[in-house]
């Protein structure tokens, strides 16, 4: 199947800090780039257990404020 | 909106010899001209006599002679004759500019002379380098710089304005971009593979099935658009660093702001295939020149609409990415720039 126009934007505050990707599709969506979160995280930190959970860097929040 | 503290384009280098240029640059008008050894001088274009353009007069030996009165200025910018009077008024001098001769163009530091330092000028030594063939121009136009920039961000237009020329539907439809932004830099890369190949490079790469497309737009503030663009066949390892077999081009791009509506629109094409053959750097040149009137006569009409309505809303899409964040980083240095012109005002 085709890729559709699909934009990665990527964030540098400095040449050595390159924040995770965020996509933006053709649908609508804006997609980021994080770390599943583990059944042994969500229990140990009182998390949903069902939800979509991602743990995301604070450069990709900083990435967010700055970008989008 | 200006940024000052950077070095411009003002010239090609051809464009000044004997005779001065006049020429403004972000709303001030300035002259160029080369004294009889061969220096190259900016000056204000105005006589501080009776406001003539500089431009309109002559070079007499070292120094520029206005048109009007012959009152004769240097390369530093002091009168040094007035006809039929021994004594030169004190105040009769005109602002210089620091100007520096680099690839094939001619630069000017339009801001506190103390800052201007010519290694900071950006990189296009393709225009003179021996193993790429290159071809610049210029091309006033009647539209603001951050329209033309923009434009040049901006890859999805190829497969409309360009339909007959650069692009096709692949690069819509098919088509991930990434882009990367930096402190003072936006990378925009877009790869497309294993599609046919437009028609220019069908023209100038012979290729006979589909191909892998790289276009890597580097955006330097404040207008300045180095493009990578080629095609190698496909599945012969573009992607992975392997450029065999296709072409390689850059499409270099340099904005001066002459007024809020106006720029000089300074451009090269340069080809690494062939490099020494005068006939294909033509060939090329005149295809993307095509190209690039097609542009032209999009920014010019965005310009129109714009001065009918300067207020009116736009709406952002997705393929806005690369021209939003280059603006962002022009409004940032705008912002420093006037503090700290207000903190040395504040300090004097």
């Amino acid at each position: 199947m085709p890729v559709n126009f699909r934009v990665e934007l990527i964030w540098q505050e400095r040449e050595d800090t390159e924040a995770e990707s965020i996509f933006l599709t053709a649908d609508g969506r804006v997609i980021l780039q994080g770390r599943g979160i583990s059944a042994q995280e969500r229990e140990a930190l009182k998390l949903p257990r069902d939800a979509d959970l991602i743990s995301v860097d604070r450069n990709l929040i900083r990435a967010i404020k700055d970008m989008l | 909106m200006f940024l000052r503290n950077h070095w411009y384009v003002a010239a090609l280098d051809e464009e000044v010899r004997e005779r001065p240029l006049g020429r403004t640059l972000l709303g001030e008008p300035i002259v160029l001209f080369r004294a009889g050894d061969g220096t190259l001088h900016a000056l204000e274009n105005r006589c501080p006599h009776r406001q003539l353009p500089l431009s309109m007069g002559k070079v007499v030996g070292d120094a520029l002679q206005c048109h009007y009165h012959g009152l004769r200025f240097d390369g530093a910018g002091n009168c040094v004759r007035v006809p039929g009077q021994d004594h030169i008024p004190q105040n009769a001098r005109v602002r210089t500019y620091p100007v520096v001769e680099r690839y094939r163009w001619i630069w000017v530091w339009m801001g506190d002379p103390a800052l201007a330092d010519p290694a900071q000028i950006c990189d296009f030594h393709w225009l003179q380098d021996p193993d790429w063939g290159a071809k610049p121009s210029y091309l006033h136009v009647e539209a603001n710089w951050q329209l033309i920039v923009d434009n040049l961000l901006d890859l999805t237009h190829l497969a409309f304005v360009h339909e007959t020329t650069i692009g096709n539907m692949a690069l819509v439809e098919h088509a991930a971009v990434k882009v990367q932004r930096s402190p003072n830099g936006v990378l925009v890369t877009r790869w497309t593979i294993d599609q046919p190949a437009p028609p220019t490079f069908v023209k100038v790469g012979k290729f006979a099935g589909n191909v892998d497309r790289w276009q890597i737009i580097d955006y330097t503030p404040p207008a300045f658009l180095r493009l990578d663009v080629g095609a190698c066949p496909t599945g012969t390892g573009a992607p992975e660093g392997r450029r065999v077999g296709g072409i390689s081009m850059r499409n270099l791009n340099a904005i001066t702001p002459e007024t809020e509506t106006t720029s000089h629109y300074f451009w090269a094409q340069a080809h690494s295939f062939e490099p020494n053959n005068p006939d294909m750097t033509e060939r090329i040149f005149q295809q993307i020149k095509t190209a690039f009137l097609e542009d032209v006569a999009v920014f010019t009409a965005q310009q129109r609409m714009i001065d009918l309505r300067p207020d009116a809303p736009q709406v952002d899409i997705n393929a806005d990415a690369g021209g939003i964040q280059a603006r962002r980083i022009v409004d940032r240095l705008y912002r420093e720039e006037q503090e700290a012109a207000a903190h040395a005002t504040a300090a004097e």
